[in-house]
């Protein structure tokens, strides 16, 4: 038994997911583990199914094999959230009479009924995460820790690093920082590269699309970019067209990384649409469902304010998320 | 039986339609002849929730002289955005969003002002659906005297024939429709047009019938665009130029049939197991506007020599004044719901039944669509009409 999980009780995390070979959350191959619930509620999300820190239902109408067939998550509901539909005979879900009790989820044998979220110890998420160690030792890969924010779950996302670093693992996060200093310096203390996010520069823009402010989460920024000097940094934004696709933002962002040696790079993350058809699996709507694609050129545009600014010679190929 | 109600809040569900301020009419009229006060809630429960973000403190008085101006488009008191009063949105003191469950506020806010019923418009939109029903019945269970009205773009409500809004938006779809086959027809062409309905087709049915379209695909029937293409060769065959392809915007192809194979998603997505390679990346998701109609119209190319132009109907029909019959019905139901109130009606749903106004329990209407069955006369009418839905059942002209 590992240190991190002696005790009375195992620690665990509300985990979301495990994806393994990521190769654009940090250096190298990687595995990620998403960590389910979020303090923002971006509305360009791609992972919705993180944003609230309890387990889940989803459905996917297409692994449903119809009431005819099967039937069985119908009798289970207590709430009479399920229903069949007369166009083919399969289940729907309302999810508003839904109330994520779960109890639909093991009598589903196609499981076109799943949940998102489960708690696991730290030796449950490493045992997984160790299947890919070969490839990280080849790309100087490791663990990213996301979500969701991990930095929510402090405790876990601790120890779960510090037993991965213990084991030779790189570690990596992605936070967007909306959270107490004190979690934030918890986990930092305990991560080789940080990947954080600057979403947009206006305070009030940043609410406006985010949920709230961004005055604590560039007070914590600034704070660890101070306190710890040794950490790689890498800022992004996700870029959203007419969100924040403009040079003010980059400019603001640059001007405020660039006096520190430890921000070592920004990346662009182009707005894509990964996310859309997880939106219908929860039943929940996709505000950006009509938005443009990002175009190549603007991407161009500012990747090339940001080369200028490390002193780099512009390169028309640009970070893809 | 329940005591009368003597003031009655009004609000409506998210998406507009046509003759939603026609229903306040109707309700304030008949409110008057009972001696009932009636209040419109602005923004669906925002006007009870956040009272400090209206001058008039989130309740507008209706009385009867709104019908003088009413009926010329809007709702007057503005409709749910997204304000779900289970699930509010709010930045807790750890300055986290969080969704929290505020129907108790909305109660108590009810009982201050001194309302003792709520008539709700439901119904409507694409995922969101019967969202404002749901909320309705909910608030209900929770001891809210309540009647809903019936709205729908679709009209897909179950035991409703006709919603509030459907007839003016099909006379809108149909007027556009012929517009376009008209033109699209002079200079040779395919339009391939998408037309509101997730659930249900009559919309893309009926309005697809008015306009004379060479087919129409139903969310209810699957289609193969094989068998599309013939039928429009056999239009040409007989000596009609094929221009009308109507989609409804949740219609779907049949397995393995000739379709736009979206493309499976780039490395990524293969390597992520949580990506589906039918969705992968880009836009053949779930109901993005108007990508029915580019997928048809894409993969419709391959199969004729006809160039096939895409056209998105989605925001446009939904506006507007009313049809004659939405104008009657608006106010027939707003009437229609305060009179149920007076009559100690609780839990229902009005539902216009020639020449009766009925009420049904909402129990009837929640968790249930109301479809285009595939073997009715309408389907059987449309295919006579040499209409192809990219079925087995085609009949050539």
């Amino acid at each position: 038994m590992s240190p991190a999980s002696t005790g009375a009780t195992p620690l665990t995390g509300r985990v979301l997911n495990i994806q393994h070979f990521c190769t654009n959350d940090g250096p190298g191959i990687r595995t990620t583990v998403f960590l389910k619930g979020c303090s923002l509620r971006c509305k360009w999300c791609c992972n919705p199914e993180s944003i609230h820190p309890k387990p889940e239902l989803a459905f996917d109408l297409k692994k449903c094999i119809g009431e005819k067939e099967c039937g069985l998550c119908l009798k289970e509901c207590p709430e009479n959230a399920i229903y069949v539909s007369d166009a083919d005979g399969k289940v729907r879900i309302n999810w508003d009479l839904c109330t994520n009790c779960g109890k639909c989820v093991p009598v589903c044998p196609p499981e076109a009924l799943y949940e998102f979220g489960r708690e696991m110890t730290v030796d449950e998420v490493l045992a997984e995460v160790e299947q890919d160690a070969s490839f990280y030792r080849e790309s100087g890969g490791g663990i990213t820790l996301s979500g969701g924010e991990c930095t929510l779950q402090p405790d876990f996302s601790a120890a779960l690093l510090a037993e991965a670093h213990r084991r030779g693992i790189n570690t990596a996060i992605e936070t967007a920082g909306n959270v107490p200093w004190e979690f934030f310096q918890r986990v930092l203390e305990h991560v080789d590269t940080v990947l954080h996010d600057h979403k947009l520069s206006d305070p009030a823009r940043h609410m406006q699309w985010v949920g709230v402010d961004n005055v604590r989460i560039k007070a914590n920024f600034q704070r660890a970019y101070e306190a710890f000097p040794e950490k790689t940094f890498i800022a992004r934004t996700p870029v959203i067209p007419g969100v924040n696709d403009d040079e003010e933002h980059i400019r603001t962002v640059l001007a405020f990384i660039r006096p520190y040696k430890n921000v070592i790079n920004y990346q662009l993350l182009p707005y894509h649409r990964y996310g859309e058809s997880k939106y219908g699996f929860l039943g929940r709507v996709y505000a950006l469902k009509d938005f443009p694609s990002l175009p190549a050129d603007t991407l161009r545009r500012l990747q090339g304010i940001i080369d200028e600014a490390f002193g780099r010679a512009t390169d028309a190929k640009t970070a893809s998320a | 039986m329940n005591p009368r109600a003597t003031k009655i809040a009004i609000n409506i569900g998210s998406g507009l339609l046509p003759g939603l301020d026609l229903v306040l009419a109707g309700a304030a009229l008949a409110a008057d002849g009972l001696g009932i006060e009636v209040v419109g809630i602005r923004d669906g429960y925002d006007g009870l929730l956040y009272p400090e973000r209206y001058r008039e403190g989130g309740l507008v008085p209706l009385r009867p002289g709104i019908a003088d101006t009413a009926g010329r488009g809007g709702s007057l008191i503005g409709v749910a955005a997204r304000t779900d009063p289970f699930r509010v949105r709010t930045i807790t003191p750890e300055n986290q969003v969080d969704e929290v469950d505020r129907s108790d506020d909305v109660l108590e806010a009810l009982r201050a002002a001194g309302i003792d019923a709520v008539i709700s418009v439901v119904g409507g939109s694409a995922i969101t659906g019967l969202h404002a029903l749901s909320v309705a019945f909910k608030l209900h269970r929770k001891g809210l005297r309540t009647v809903c009205v019936p709205k729908s773009v679709e009209n897909e409500i179950a035991s409703v024939p006709q919603a509030l809004g459907y007839n003016s938006v099909l006379s809108h779809t149909a007027e556009m429709l012929e517009r376009i086959r008209t033109g699209a027809q002079d200079i040779g062409r395919l339009a391939v047009v998408e037309v509101p309905g997730q659930h249900a087709g009559w919309l893309a049915l009926q309005s697809g019938m008015a306009a004379l379209a060479d087919a129409v695909l139903l969310p209810e029937i699957p289609y193969d665009l094989a068998k599309v293409a013939s039928t429009l060769a056999d239009h040409e065959g007989v000596g009609r130029r094929p221009a009308l392809v109507v989609v409804a915007e949740g219609a779907r192809p049949v397995a393995g049939g000739a379709t736009a194979a979206p493309d499976a998603g780039g490395l990524r997505a293969s390597l992520t197991p949580n990506a589906d390679p039918e969705f992968g990346e880009g836009e053949h998701v779930i109901d993005r506007t108007g990508a029915a109609a580019k997928s048809v119209a894409l993969a419709l190319q391959r199969l004729t020599e006809r160039d096939v132009l895409p056209f998105s109907l989605g925001h446009l029909v939904r506006g507007g004044a009313s049809t004659a019959l939405d104008r009657q019905l608006a106010l027939a139901y707003g009437a229609g719901a305060v009179r149920a109130l007076h009559a100690g009606e609780d839990g229902v749903m009005v539902t216009f039944q020639p020449p009766d106004l009925k009420t049904i329990p909402l129990r009837e209407t929640l968790n249930r669509i109301r479809t285009v069955p595939a073997e009715s006369e309408l389907m059987h009418i449309a295919r006579a009409l040499g209409i192809a839905f990219g079925d087995q059942g085609e009949v050539r002209p």
